[in-house]
């Protein structure tokens, strides 16, 4: 294993529209939002009709393997597991995984971008969850075709051990 | 605080070493009494108002609890007294007023203990009995009442804290919360999801393997210690002047053998306990208790001892003492709640079941040697010390600081029970 | 915190050339989350959260993340690629502060 800490460089300016409206929607206040930008409060459906523009999301069947815990002990850190057994070749791959959280005030919390050369449509991260909820795995091919898998995930709140 | 006489054996010449004098600036001055960070120090201070707060962390409670009693070992007042309760004449119940105080968690919540019908309940606990058809029992109104103003009229050793004698309740919640378990009537409702009882619920699965650092946030935080091993402190040395080698071959089966006396302090101390002392006496560097500094510090040198066996001193006379003094702890009722950690975290009361949505631990299993631990849920670094002091809020009791002589020996009989297992730090944890 | 940007990479410790490889990352960082006053109202500042994890391999982005404040604080990342010839992998993240941090695995074939 072998790992390498950088310190800050300054931002070359280059963070692109993503970044941007990223930021926007941190402030809750949205401005110019693209269709494809991220980090917004909005409702599920308005989310999902933003980013996918109302076309069809079939479900999965088991080609989405979606891997979240039944219940989580607390909603701060949520490990989501994503694997697709779709091809990832030059002419047909996986374009992106979304992954949403149906009740969070943003719930289309990451987007991955693949490539080929990835060899496997494959990603994992550690999310937030504000309660009780259905998360989503949207997978985008690069005909546009959509596929879900989605589960539901207990969150547990408070108790005595906090 | 009354506190300060336990701590003074060993104060005068830490203090006389360490050249320092700090001020308390609030409340009563337990700056000499303790070598903690200022929110750990469990002071309280008076308003203007004249209304009484606790100075706790960030985010923490800072309700003063000074009614009720403490682990402190000069506080010699007693539990809260057992007391019959009378219904008072002429109030009607609400059951709907009665089912919002019973999942308040502004209250109990009740469901922390006990399980009630309803797709909104979420998480019950089952450390009490389920109430789901309490009213098929035909129970009296006069004997429920008794039973949450104050349980130990009817059983004397319940876990139930004495919700009325202590104020928490006042009667007509009560009389509330009775007319609500009166409709609590048979045949329950069939069970749609496994996972909303607790009886059947999945137990938590943990957050995986402790010692990856792609999984751990605080095995980086620990490293971060290592850098600090080597710096000089304002008396000219450093860590690594006096233990040469590397942390981990200096350190390597130290930790094991904490907590335990230490003769220069007389008094138990574990891993931070002895830094918050040791640092400043000998590279001048603090290291106060509940610091970045100690945590990580402690961290380092208790994963110079991962893989060994636990193996702290249980037989010498001193040591024999102060485990009686830390299991008399253990069993002490004590707060608003009345608990002892007993009612919780033993296999006869309430381990390995669910407390809520926590799945509470058996003090037999042996619960500390994966300190300091990660916590996910407030993504940092929590010793015993600071896990002990936050079970303290939900009690309602005041905590004392991190480093009191009585959590100290509480923290060696809970470590007695992992004797023979092997140290596996830092955890990671909700 | 002096912590933020710590990274770690971690690979498998043998991979073969042709291998479909899965890498695990993860990164100190606050993640902050919208904070909201007494009466609910979005507290109006720049708040600090990781918006892009980029994955380069010999060069080329392979994968990259979009991120938000729904992803957790010092978060993991976990993702695949194929390895056809020795070389660096880097992941590269990007915060809204402008900040920049970089963790990166020489990957060999045993």
């Amino acid at each position: 294993m072998s790992e390498h800490g950088f310190s800050r460089r300054s931002v070359l300016g280059t963070l692109g529209v993503l970044g941007a409206a990223a930021a926007t929607g941190a402030l809750g206040r949205p401005r110019q939002a693209t269709a494809q930008a991220l980090g917004m409060q909005e409702t599920l459906d308005a989310g999902l009709k933003r980013v996918f523009g109302g076309r069809p999301i079939k479900d999965a069947g088991g080609l989405v393997k979606l891997d979240v815990p039944l219940i989580a002990e607390n909603g701060a850190v949520v490990p989501v597991t994503v694997e697709v057994n779709l091809p990832m070749t030059p002419s047909n791959y996986v374009k992106h995984i979304y992954i949403v959280a149906d009740k969070n005030r943003i719930p289309i919390v990451t987007r991955v971008a693949l490539a080929p050369e990835a060899g496997q449509a494959y990603m994992g991260a550690n999310i937030r969850l504000g309660e009780t909820t259905d998360v989503r795995a949207i997978v985008e091919q690069s005909d546009g075709t959509l596929l879900q898998a989605k589960r539901e995930v207990k969150v547990t709140v408070g108790g005595c051990g906090g | 605080m009354r506190r300060a006489a336990t701590r003074l054996r060993w104060l005068p010449a830490l203090l006389l070493a360490a050249g320092c004098a700090t001020t308390g600036s609030v409340g009563p001055d337990t700056s000499a009494a303790t070598r903690t960070v200022p929110e750990a120090r469990g002071d309280i201070r008076t308003l203007p108002d004249g209304t009484r707060e606790a100075l706790r962390y960030a985010g923490w409670p800072k309700t003063d609890y000074g009614r009720f009693r403490t682990y402190a070992y000069d506080d010699t007042r007693g539990e809260i007294a057992v007391q019959r309760g009378t219904v008072p004449a002429g109030a009607t119940g609400d059951p709907k007023k009665g089912r919002a105080l019973f999942t308040s968690r502004a209250k109990g919540p009740c469901t922390g203990c006990h399980l009630i019908p309803g797709d909104d309940v979420w998480p019950a606990g089952n450390v009490g009995p389920d109430l789901s058809t309490i009213a098929d029992r035909r129970l009296t109104n006069e004997y429920l009442y008794q039973q949450i103003y104050d349980a130990r009229v009817i059983f004397p050793q319940t876990a139930m804290p004495p919700w009325g004698a202590s104020g928490a309740f006042t009667p007509q919640e009560i009389v509330d919360l009775v007319a609500f378990l009166q409709t609590l009537k048979g045949p329950r409702p069939p069970e749609k999801d496994a996972d909303r009882d607790p009886a059947t619920r999945t137990k938590p699965v943990g957050f995986g393997d402790n010692l990856d650092p792609t999984n751990n946030p605080a095995l980086l935080l620990a490293e971060g210690a290592e850098q600090q091993w080597k710096v000089r402190g304002p008396s000219g040395k450093a860590c690594a002047d006096c233990h040469a080698g590397g942390v981990d071959v200096a350190m390597k089966g130290v930790a094991a053998r904490y907590p335990k006396i230490v003769p220069r302090y007389s008094r138990v101390m574990s891993i931070e306990d002895f830094l918050s002392a040791h640092g400043p006496e000998t590279t001048g560097t603090p290291l106060p208790m509940e610091s970045d500094a100690n945590l990580n510090l402690t961290m380092l040198v208790k994963m110079a001892s991962n893989g060994m066996p636990v193996a702290i001193d249980t037989e010498s006379v001193e040591a024999r003492a102060a485990l009686a003094r830390g299991r008399a702890g253990f069993y002490r009722r004590v707060g608003e709640r009345n608990h002892a950690c007993a009612g919780c975290h033993t296999p006869e009361k309430g381990a390995s079941k669910f407390l809520g949505g926590r799945f509470l631990g058996d003090v037999t299993s042996g619960l500390t040697r994966h300190f300091p631990t990660w916590r996910t849920s407030q993504n940092q670094v929590w010793d015993m010390r600071k896990r002990m002091q936050w079970c303290m809020t939900p009690l309602g009791m005041n905590m004392l600081p991190a480093d009191a002589v009585e959590y100290a020996e509480l923290e060696l009989y809970l470590t007695s029970f992992d004797i023979g297992k092997p140290m596996n730090v830092p955890g990671i944890r909700h | 915190m002096s912590d933020i940007g710590k990274v770690r990479v971690r690979i498998p410790s043998s991979i073969k050339a042709g291998d479909v490889v899965r890498v695990r990352t993860l990164v100190i960082h606050p993640m902050e989350r919208i904070e909201r006053d007494a009466q609910g109202k979005i507290i109006d500042k720049k708040y600090n959260y990781i918006t892009k994890v980029t994955v380069t391999y010999l060069g080329k982005t392979v994968v990259s993340f979009d991120t938000t404040q729904s992803v957790s604080e010092n978060p993991f990342f976990s993702f695949a690629f194929k390895a056809t010839d020795p070389g660096q992998l880097k992941v590269a993240f990007t915060d809204t502060t402008g900040g920049k941090y970089e963790g990166t695995a020489d990957i060999k074939f045993s």
